[in-house]
This record gives structure tokens, sequence and C-alpha cells, in this order.
């Protein structure tokens, strides 16, 4: 994209006479190449109210995604909320809270964006302990809830839904923090399980349970990720959390099936997907075309991959960008059908090289994403691995004190599932049903009841 | 008067090399017996119970095994999943 920006800084003068070309593209909805001449036409003389409602206007078709790697010092010329809300963006991400705080601030309440910028104003007051997160929280929720029923389109209703999900785990993740576990539970319940963050916040909800001590609870909700419906969605942290909490239950042998499991059923998997990664680590585009491009071949562990990688799919970030190389590719071929070769050359060289920086963005983020999931798995890896060892420790004082655990329990009871009056009792029968995903309790007494070993009687001399 | 000092010395060295030339052969107690019943222990007696160690429950380490504190860092996942 600097190339781009460096492009019409260099041919800017020579455009300067040809002041309408941007309004011409613009009607005959090429609107790619209709913003890339409205930066030419405008940078370098004083914005007036027209240039920011028009750049509005523009933006409004192409979205926000492909001025992410515009210099800062240039869409800071055009005061309009779309371009506050990109620099608001950007220094979060340069660790500059109280520069996106001024800038978030500044959205207009009726923008498109509003939503979205008060979810990361509210995250920024999160970070910072500040009290004006339930506050920031609460106008996300409500300007999100508002803008998605005044919106036609499905599409964007979706995303204003997703925003307002997000607002509506993080004011239940506020509440986690504060220890205030029923009322984050309360919160959590309230995001449908259609939703695409809902897989995300069985995990959170599973914590959530562990902390009040339910860990029969905490069972249930990780059970719901061995559904076929979420084979998908696989966490090493819910792994752990699942031989954490056997072992809470002093179920030492659950615990350390879970842990053999992770090491011989997993670790092949994640070398697999490392081995994916550092082969293609400096291609351009490996990574796009194994996310939107025909199915790769993989060699070891195919479907394993190709899960960790439908997962990364259903990302927003990544529809929107998608959608913006779509969009780009359908003026493309309407540029060609339609236009004389002279105006077609001058066009489609600025558009490819547009479209090859989305799918270097896509590429990049895929990459960055698969790295990231990559660098947890040490981590949990290595408290499996201390968890294994109190295991061992714990068995090993019941040996030396000659005792043992009770263990004289069935294996389930419906008198230890906690559920409160609104929740009924089915008993599973081996088969996941949709509805009642995320639903499940385990009926596991504790065994951590330690009784004296009794001694083996011997028996008279024969 | 030196005849007399030299028959003094004389005297003093042959009596010293006399006396290295003499062995000296030291004898130990073949046998010896000790009546434990007579023996007594002069001082105060004290009760067994106040030199005993008490017994106490052996120390036990355990590991610090990872406990989610907040989600902060899934909020800045979610933060870069939108764009």
């Amino acid at each position: 994209m600097k190339n781009i920006i460096l492009s019409f800084l260099v041919m800017g003068n020579v455009w300067a006479q040809e002041l309408k070309l941007s309004q011409k593209l613009e009607e005959k909805k090429y609107h790619f190449s209709a913003l890339n001449e409205f930066f030419m036409e405008t940078y370098n003389r004083p914005i007036i109210n027209d240039d920011v409602n028009r750049l509005e206007q523009l933006l409004f078709f192409t979205g926000i995604e492909l001025l992410d790697d515009y210099e800062p010092s240039l869409l800071e010329k055009y005061p309009t909320s779309s371009t506050r809300f990109i620099l608001g963006r950007k220094a979060i991400k340069d660790n500059k809270s109280d520069k996106a705080i001024a800038y978030f601030t500044k959205i207009h309440p009726d923008h498109r964006y509003y939503p979205e910028a008060k979810l990361l104003q509210g995250q920024i007051y999160g970070a910072l302990n500040d009290k004006r997160e339930a506050e920031t929280v609460e106008q996300c929720l409500r300007s999100a809830e508002k803008n998605e029923t005044q919106t036609p389109t499905e599409k964007i209703k979706r995303y204003y839904r997703m925003v307002y999900e997000i607002c509506l785990v993080n004011k239940a993740r506020h509440l986690y923090r504060q220890k205030n576990y029923q009322s984050a539970i309360d919160a959590y319940d309230k995001i449908p399980k259609e939703s695409y963050k809902w897989p995300y916040i069985i995990l959170e909800k599973a914590w959530t349970f562990y902390q009040m001590g339910d860990y029969n609870r905490t069972l249930g909700l990780l059970v719901t990720y061995k559904a076929p419906l979420l084979d998908t969605y696989f966490f090493p942290e819910a792994e752990y959390l699942a031989a954490l909490a056997y072992f809470k239950l002093c179920l030492f042998e659950d615990s350390s099936i879970i842990i053999d499991q992770y090491y011989t059923f997993y670790r092949p998997r994640f070398e697999a997907l490392e081995k994916v990664l550092r082969q293609n680590v400096n291609s351009q585009n490996y990574f796009y075309n194994l996310m939107f491009g025909p199915k790769i071949e993989l060699k070891d562990h195919e479907d394993f991959v190709h899960h960790i990688v439908t997962r990364l799919k259903k990302q927003i970030r990544f529809s929107l960008d998608f959608n913006a190389i779509h969009k780009l590719d359908q003026e493309a071929k309407r540029i060609i059908d339609n236009e004389k070769p002279e105006v077609r050359n001058k066009l489609l060289g600025h558009l490819a090289s547009v479209r090859e920086n989305m799918v270097n963005k896509i590429n990049y983020n895929a990459k960055m994403d698969i790295f990231k999931f990559l660098e947890s798995v040490p981590f949990y890896s290595s408290e499996l691995f201390k968890l294994n060892l109190e295991i061992i420790s714990r068995k090993k004082d019941l040996i030396y004190g000659n005792k043992k655990l009770i263990a004289d329990r069935g294996r389930g009871d419906y008198s230890n599932v906690k559920r409160s009056r609104f929740e009924q009792f089915w008993k599973f029968h081996g088969a996941f049903w949709a509805d009642e995903l995320g639903d499940y309790s385990l009926g596991l007494k504790s065994n951590c009841e330690i009784i004296k070993k009794e001694l083996p009687v011997e028996e008279e001399g024969l | 008067m030196r005849l007399a000092l030299f028959l003094l010395c004389w005297h003093f060295v042959s009596n010293g090399l006399a006396a290295e030339k003499e062995k000296v052969i030291y004898e130990y107690k073949k046998y010896e017996k000790f009546d434990l019943g007579n023996l007594e222990v002069q001082g105060q007696l004290i009760a067994p119970g106040d030199i005993s160690v008490r017994e106490r429950d052996r120390k036990r380490f355990e590991l610090d095994l990872y406990s989610r504190e907040n989600f902060d860092d899934f909020i800045a996942k979610d933060l870069d999943s939108l764009r």
C-alpha cells in the first residue's frame, strides 16, 4: 500500500487538472478506483466539508480495510469518523491508549463504526482498570443493538450482532476479573448458541464454574468440545482445565488419562501444524490459499490442520478482507468489460496492487494466528506435566501413609449435579444433540475422602 | 683446670649414649572387670520424656498449578479478530 501512496504523491500534480475524475469513476461505481483518485485530488489542498462527506460515502462501499497501511499523517488530514476510527485502532496497536481514546471519543454516535469504537474504548478502560469501562460497554451494547435493528442487510446485521456479543462477553470477563462469578455466568448465558462467539465462551464458562468449585459443570461444559459439530474447536487450555477439574475431584486416574491423551494424540498433530508453518513462513500467499483457495493436500494429520484453518476462517476480519478482495475482482471485471485500453491499464494496475496487498494481509494474519496458537501449546504442555507430577506426589503420599482414597463410589450420580430451578435433567446416552450442547454436567462425587488402608488378612499356615 | 672440664664433658656424653641403648618395655592390662551394677552416676536424674523429639507432620510442597485470573489475552484476541 505504501507504493500506492508514493505513486499518487509523485503523480499528484499531473492529475491535479482532472479534479472531477474521481466523481466520474464514482458515478460508474468504480469505488476503489475513485477512492484512489479522490486522495490524489485532495491530499495537497485544504479539506472542505464536501470532501469529508465524499470520503465517507466512498468508504461506505469500499470498507476501511484497504486504508490500514496508509500513513497516519495522511489520514489525519481528513476529519471523518471513519479515519478517526482507523487512527484509533493504530494508536491501540502502538500502545498509545490516550491517543486512541481521543480519536474514539470524536466519532459521531450515529456513525456505523461507533459501536465498535465503544467496544475498543471499553477494552482500553478495562486494561487500565478505569471505572468508565462499565459505562462504555453499556454504550457499546445499546448502539450495536440499535444499528442491528436499523440495518436491512443481513451481513451487516451479523456484524453488529458480533460487536454486541463481544461487548457482552467483555462484560462477563470484567465480572470474572472481579471474582463476581455468578454474575459472570449470567452475562455469558445471554449469548445464544447460534453465535459465532459461543464455542469460545464454553471454555470461559468452564473456568468460571471451576472458580465456583463446580467441577462437574466444568467437565460437562468441556465435554461439549467432543461433539462432532465442534470438531474444529480444539484448545490445549480446555484439555488442561479438564485434567485439573478431575484432579480437584481427586480422580487421579481420569486426570492421567487426559494428560496421556494430550501427549500421545495431540503432540504429533501440533508438530504437523508447526511443520506447515515452518515450511511456508516466507510465503506471501500460502496461508491465503489454504483458507480460501482449492483444498491443499497435506502430508501429515491433514484433518487437524484443516480444522484449525477452518476455525480461523470464521473470524470476521477474514470475511471483511476477503469480501474486499471479492469487490476488487468485480470492479476489475467491469473495467475490463467496459473501458478503453488506456483507461483500463491505468485503473487495473492500481486495483491489482490493492488486491495483492489484501492477500498479503490475510496471509500474514493467518500465519500469525497459527503461530500464536502453537505458542500456547508449550505452556499448557508444561502445566500438564506439573499436574502429572502433583498426581504422582499425591499417590506416593497415600502409599507412604498406608492410606487410600475412598473410591467406593458409583461412577456418577444425579445427586452430584448442581442445577438451577430453570434447568431440567436428562441422562446422556452417548449422542450429542445440538440444543443441549453446552448444558452438560457430570455427576461425579468427589473422591477426596481419605481412609486407612486395610491390611491384607494373613491366611494361617497351610 | 682444662683437664677437669674435659673429663666432666666426657662423663655426660658417655652417660647419654648409654641411656639411648636402654630398651623400654610397656605392658598393658590384659583383662579388666567392670561391675556395671555398682556404678553410680553422680548428678541430677531427669525423665526420658524431656529429651525426646516431638512428632510433627511432614512438610508437603505443592506445585503452583495454573489457574486463570482474567481473560485479558482473550479480549486482545477479540480485538484482533474483528479487523
